[in-house]
């Protein structure tokens, strides 16, 4: 018998009924305008990152350390809504590892408290240090990095040695370099690296400002690219968009296998529940910023997003257009209310953690050990979001549009390439 | 070949009647129970005596057991992270040496604290906590009067707490759910389909993850493999836990399709018998190339049962596999 590749584009679908035809493809449309969106702001908001990050480099001062942080911050904002496209679309998943990889041991970066430890069993490059050692060897051969370009973060030290916690670029590359290491465990307090980390001459502490500042600028300049480079593919003619719009149905379950795997896998268990479990402030999402709070709360807004074809955009406008909550209400109006109530009930959830860490109880204090307030807070979204997964199954069978299983995985997606 | 077949099913609304009773009564509430039983057990010999070599039989017992419910991840074992408290893996930044090492070096009291060791940390806790105490060269070799021995009693302890916990709440609660699908007071499943569509989730879930995590973590890639983190290698048991999973997914299958699966059957039993016969307990083989193309076929042959699955089960129930906890990164 020929066993078919289960690819995304294999999906069946089915129960399309003709009448929806049209707007199957305008719900698409919507989808591929907010990604777009989506997109630009985060450019945006880096290129704004970028201004300050050169400023600080140049004429260093606390003021200019702030004004790069709040930068930061801020580009994190519409960045985090753009999550829910890594799942289902093949363009942005290959893609998102250089821009938001995570967790990462930032000993490959820059220097860190003795308490960090050195090379691990699972990451002998996991105290490197690319700032203090402008030559080192990986892989048995001697790398130059005396200069430290993005061609260097890029294409040597990222995922050095196939391993994925050696992150070199994206926004948690950056985030290090502003922030530093959190060293206040789970008690209050961020990473608080001090603004003469990037002075020059004897001003400079913790010694190498000078390739500090080259890296952070390196990173952050990749970050412009790649963002640049990621809206471009859902403009119009991009090819992440033609991807979307290739296929219709194929189009509305990328739509929702977005949706679903974002919500459950991802943000409910790997980063939210294994956080809890563990009791681990390095488990944070944005550990250095103490920004958590903030990146569990956009990456459920997102979610929202794409369901209800509604975005707002950093400049207050607003993307809207026919939603795949209007195929859904049509098919089932049952599945619909549901599916909306579970994702405003997400939403309360995700904003009682951030009004309370807003407040001063802070997401890793929330992840102490014993701290009951901050585990019932964390596992209230957890379950919403669990609850919001079966509602997604049902809009799934409600539009007969049947979901892929274990997206992302090479061998289930190409059986033959496990015997090259 | 799959479309016009799936379609014609399942526009036959109604789903064939689901072994949804079947998996509950034959396959998962015996195992529910073998694993209170196992814990139970483990607790006991922990008690008598809590040093390395006295707990090791009863440690391999209470993982054998695990093996036999660690893919049943909805219900009991989500609720509360209950399944990451028993079995935490992978463990990609090495907490649990870290943890372990820490409640040691800290002789932490909270291993005398029954109701408080509830709160440590997963990594700190479950069968890979107790792993590295028996078998990590960095702790074995403890004796009676050491904290290592008191924090293998408490996690002994724990562990045969959440047995029982987990055995009592499938038992009483969860196994009531999965049969009384499309119940007025079942919001939980809405229909039968849903019920079915949810083990068969699992055991599409289980399947996957020994083949890209139980294999796929230790072959790494052909130029960095990586056996130091195959499952449970201190213990030997990383291919051991290979095989009782398999053996187990076979009888969720076996007992969650009413219709004969021959073609699914077959394609267990191809893969047991190449597991069987690997003969590399701790799947060192995939650091060569050898060895590492025997653990990629076994590899391969996992990864036919699932398609098998797909195509001989998932259209006779009318579902398809619903998202996993594994869809993340």
């Amino acid at each position: 018998m020929h066993l078919r590749p289960i690819t995304a584009v294999g999906l069946i679908a089915m129960a399309a009924s003709p009448a929806l035809a049209q707007s199957k493809t305008e719900v698409l449309d919507t989808y591929a305008n907010i990604a777009q969106a989506g997109y630009e702001d985060s450019l945006i908001k880096a290129q704004a990152l970028q201004k300050a990050v050169d400023a600080l480099v140049e004429t260093p001062s606390a003021e200019a350390l702030q004004a790069a942080r709040q930068a930061w911050l801020e580009a994190r904002v519409p960045y985090q809504q753009t999550e829910i496209y890594r799942f289902g679309n093949a363009i942005v998943d290959d893609w998102e590892g250089k821009v938001n990889a995570w967790p990462l041991d930032e000993g490959l970066i820059d220097y860190v408290d003795a308490s960090y430890g050195g090379p691990t069993d699972a990451n002998q490059l996991a105290a490197l240090n690319v700032v203090a050692n402008p030559s080192f060897s990986l892989g048995g051969s001697e790398v130059d990095a005396s200069e430290i370009t993005p061609d260097l973060l890029e294409g040597q030290l990222h995922e050095a040695g196939a391993v994925e916690a050696n992150v070199a670029t994206g926004y948690h590359a950056v985030e290090f370099l502003l922030w530093g290491q959190d060293l206040n465990g789970t008690d209050y307090g961020s990473g608080n690296r001090p603004w003469t980390d990037y002075s020059a001459g004897e001003d400079c502490t913790n010694g190498n400002c000078d390739r500090r500042g080259d890296y952070l600028q390196a990173a952050t300049d990749l970050l412009v690219s790649d963002l640049e480079w990621m809206s471009g593919q859902w403009a119009e003619g991009g090819a992440a968009r033609a991807a979307v719009l290739e296929d219709e149905d194929a189009g509305i379950n990328a739509i929702l296998t977005g949706m679903g795997s974002l919500s459950y896998g991802e943000q409910a268990g790997e980063r939210m529940k294994l956080g809890v479990m563990l009791n681990d402030p390095e488990e944070e999402h944005d550990c250095f910023s103490d920004n958590t709070h903030n990146s569990h709360y956009y990456d459920g807004l997102g979610v929202r997003n794409v369901y209800l074809g509604e975005y707002l955009r950093v400049d207050g406008s607003v993307v809207t257009g026919p939603a795949l909550a209007d195929l859904v209400a049509a098919a089932d109006p049952d599945v619909a209310a549901e599916l909306r109530d579970r994702l405003d009930a997400t939403m309360v959830e995700l904003g009682q953690i951030k009004s309370a860490a807003e407040a001063g109880f802070s997401y890793d204090m929330m992840l102490a050990r014993g701290n009951a307030e901050g585990e019932a807070l964390i596992m209230g979204a957890v379950d919403a979001l669990v609850d919001q997964t079966r509602a997604i199954e049902r809009a799934v069978t409600a539009l007969g549009v049947e979901q892929i299983a274990f997206e992302g995985s090479d061998s289930l997606d190409d059986p033959e390439a496990v015997f090259q | 070949m799959r479309a016009p077949l799936t379609a014609a099913l399942c526009l036959a609304a109604a789903p064939a009647l689901a072994g949804v009773a079947e998996v509950v009564d034959d396959h998962v509430l015996p195992a529910t129970a073998a694993f209170a039983e196992a814990t139970a057990v483990l607790e006991g010999a922990a008690a008598a005596d809590c040093r390395g070599e006295a707990l090791r039989p009863a440690y391999q017992d209470a993982f054998d057991a695990w093996l036999g419910i660690s893919h049943l991840t909805l219900g009991p074992l989500e609720e509360d992270g209950t399944g990451l408290a028993i079995g935490f893996w992978p463990d990609a930044r090495g907490m649990v040496g870290r943890t372990v090492a820490r409640l040691v070096a800290d002789e932490d009291p909270v291993a005398r604290d029954t109701e408080g060791f509830s709160e440590v940390s997963v990594a700190g806790r479950g069968l890979f906590a107790l792993e590295r105490l028996l078998y990590d060269e960095a702790f074995a070799g403890y004796g009676a009067d050491d904290y290592a021995c008191t924090l293998a009693k408490a996690i002994a302890a724990d562990l045969a707490r959440m047995g029982g916990a987990v055995d009592a709440a499938w038992r009483e609660d969860f196994a009531q759910t999965l049969k009384t699908a499309g119940a007025e007071d079942n919001s939980r499943f809405l229909d039968d389909r849903e019920a079915a569509q949810a083990l068969y989730t699992a055991l599409a879930t289980g399947l996957d993850f020994t083949a890209q995590q139980r294999l796929g973590r230790p072959m790494g890639s052909f130029e960095a493999p990586k056996p130091q983190v195959a499952e449970a290698r201190r213990s030997d048991r990383p291919l051991r836990n290979v095989v009782l999973s398999l053996e187990a997914l076979r009888e969720l299958a076996m007992t969650l399709s009413d219709a004969p699966i021959p073609r699914t059957e077959a394609a267990f039993d191809r893969a047991l018998e190449t597991a069987r016969t690997l003969d590399d307990p701790r799947l060192a083989g995939v650091a060569e190339p050898a060895g590492r193309l025997r653990v990629e076929a076994l590899q391969t042959e996992i990864r036919a049962v699932t398609r098998a699955a797909a195509e001989e089960i998932a259209p006779a129930l009318g579902v398809s596999v619903g998202f996993n906890s594994a869809d993340g990164d």
